[in-house]
């Protein structure tokens, strides 16, 4: 679906932010993009639409070169939610927020008004069709931002930092929300340093440091990485650090969500029990 | 884009970043004098040639020329309009007389900006606060000025950010007749505008906070003091002007 071939990317002002990336990323996975504060993490999701083009090597979106296409075309297989949702805002309703990307993009009247009706409904705003958006709450600001993209269906949904500035109420909902798009068969790529959320999707880990791929695999390997996760400013997720210190007592240290966590102290007692009863 | 970078400060060590700002800022206006005295093509180019070396001995040859790159447009336009008015009516008599003519004035707008860039690129926005305060230029003035200069570049990052909002989701900003451009800005500048007017909000609560304006006598912990170096500057700066004034005057 997306291949980066060796892609360095130096901006005008010379900074280096990408130095020769090579990396492929499948219809349908659900992928992590990880490291600290100008990992090149933004620069490399901006090249997923064309609005950065590589400064050497290639990237391939579908199988096409992102040099042959505009932004417009490429958006309409890859919509980016950026870290300010409020930069998209203009328009008085929520309703109108959503139909405006859509007549962008040439949809008809009848299928602009069923997709805003699908995209509120999913991205449950419904309530708040009428409102103005800038009047709606954090959460739901970046609820809308979501829904702008996800109304016009694009196959790849990447998203630039979602849980800044969110409660947990929202980064639950919004954990579902990237579940259910893989459900539907969406390559999910998520920019980010929050290590918590991460854990609980157990996505595909990219990781990222100084314009490079140092790390790329499953976030049960590389979340439980403290050497690694250090080197790119990051900590292990909380559950990952307790059961990396029950690891001398027989606990698995390859977990990283709670739930997983649970399952294996669960089945460690059940085993201790069980040998007591022997 | 180009040329709100050459207006923005680059930290530096240098003779010309510690020269005093009221010496940068006097060197700068008398450039200015003697850009709007001449319109000979060699003394624009000796001007600029001065100033070049300012910007190496500054180490912001680079940016400095970015400046000066970002008003080629405008300074185009500038020819642009000079030559059709030459020509609507007559003032020239030939045709490398127009040319000449236009392309001075359009030269003379670069030199405006690059004699100034320098100042800003050297200039910290404290120091140009200190610069107005010493001219007693009251200080609500002084601080929305220095306000304007930080927050330039972050308003025009903010810019950035928003196009490529909007472009992702199809807005084509550089399709279409002028009309349907000017009907594309609406979604970059309404939401530029408020992401500016939160700004505001939030300067302005970051001030009652820190008590802007408790008291009536302000103190600063640095003060401007001219020393030897900036009065050398000074003399040679008046007498370099004084000259040019007098070949103006006398001699050309």
């Amino acid at each position: 679906m997306i291949k980066f071939d060796s892609v360095t990317y130096v901006y005008p002002t010379g900074v280096r932010a990408l130095s020769g990336i090579s990396v492929e990323i499948g219809k349908g996975e659900l992928v992590a993009l990880m490291g600290e504060n100008g990992a090149g993490k933004t620069t490399f999701i901006k090249h997923l639409n064309g609005l950065l083009k590589p400064t050497s090597g290639r990237v391939y979106v579908d199988g096409k070169d992102t040099r042959s296409l505009s932004v417009a075309q490429l958006s309409r297989k890859v919509g980016i939610v950026f870290q300010n949702a409020e930069d998209m805002f203009f328009l008085p309703t929520v309703e109108e927020e959503v139909a405006f990307s859509l007549r962008n993009l040439g949809f008809d009247e009848g299928t602009v008004r069923r997709r805003v009706d699908w995209a509120l409904r999913f991205m449950e705003l419904e309530a708040y069709r009428n409102r103005s958006p800038f009047l709606l709450s954090g959460g739901e600001k970046k609820r809308l931002a979501l829904a702008i993209i996800l109304a016009w269906n694009p196959q790849v949904v990447a998203m630039d930092e979602p849980t800044v500035g969110q409660d947990s109420v929202q980064k639950e909902k919004l954990k579902e929300m990237v579940r259910q798009m893989v459900l539907q068969g969406r390559t999910v790529i998520i920019s980010t340093h929050d290590v918590e959320f991460v854990a609980e999707l157990r996505p595909r880990v990219i990781l990222m440091s100084k314009g490079r791929i140092v790390a790329d695999g499953r976030a049960e390997d590389i979340l439980t990485d403290a050497g690694l996760l250090e080197g790119c400013s990051l900590l292990m997720p909380q559950v990952a650090a307790t059961m990396s210190r029950l690891r001398d007592l027989g606990f698995d240290a390859k977990v990283i969500s709670v739930e997983d966590a649970v399952k294996s102290i669960v089945e460690r007692l059940r085993a201790v029990e069980h040998t007591r009863g022997s | 884009m180009s040329i709100l970078e050459g207006l923005r400060f680059y930290a530096g060590e240098t003779a010309v970043h510690r020269l005093d700002p009221r010496v940068k800022f006097l060197l700068s206006v008398l450039m200015l004098v003697i850009v709007v005295m001449y319109t000979e093509v060699w003394v624009l180019m000796a001007l600029m040639s001065v100033q070049a070396a300012m910007a190496y001995a500054a180490k912001v040859l680079g940016r400095w020329l970015k400046t000066m790159k970002g008003s080629l447009p405008l300074a185009a336009l500038v020819f642009l309009l000079n030559a059709a008015f030459f020509l609507s009516t007559g003032a020239y008599g030939s045709v490398q007389e127009m040319l000449y003519h236009s392309a001075a004035l359009a030269y003379r707008l670069v030199l405006f900006l690059s004699s100034f860039s320098i100042f800003f690129l050297t200039t910290t926005p404290e120091e140009i606060g200190l610069t107005l305060t010493s001219w007693r230029v009251p200080y609500t003035y002084t601080f929305a000025f220095i306000s304007a200069i930080r927050f330039t570049p972050i308003i025009a990052q903010e810019l950035k950010d928003i196009m490529d909002a909007q472009r992702s989701r199809g807005v084509e900003l550089d399709r279409g007749g002028p009309i349907e451009r000017a009907r594309r800005l609406v979604p970059i500048l309404v939401p530029l505008l408020a992401n500016a007017l939160r700004r505001a909000y939030e300067l302005a609560e970051a001030m009652e906070v820190k008590c802007f304006g408790a008291t009536k006598r302000r103190t600063s912990l640095r003060e401007l003091r001219m020393g030897p170096k900036d009065y050398a500057t000074l003399l040679v700066s008046l007498a370099l002007f004084f000259l040019a004034v007098y070949c103006r005057v006398f001699l050309l």
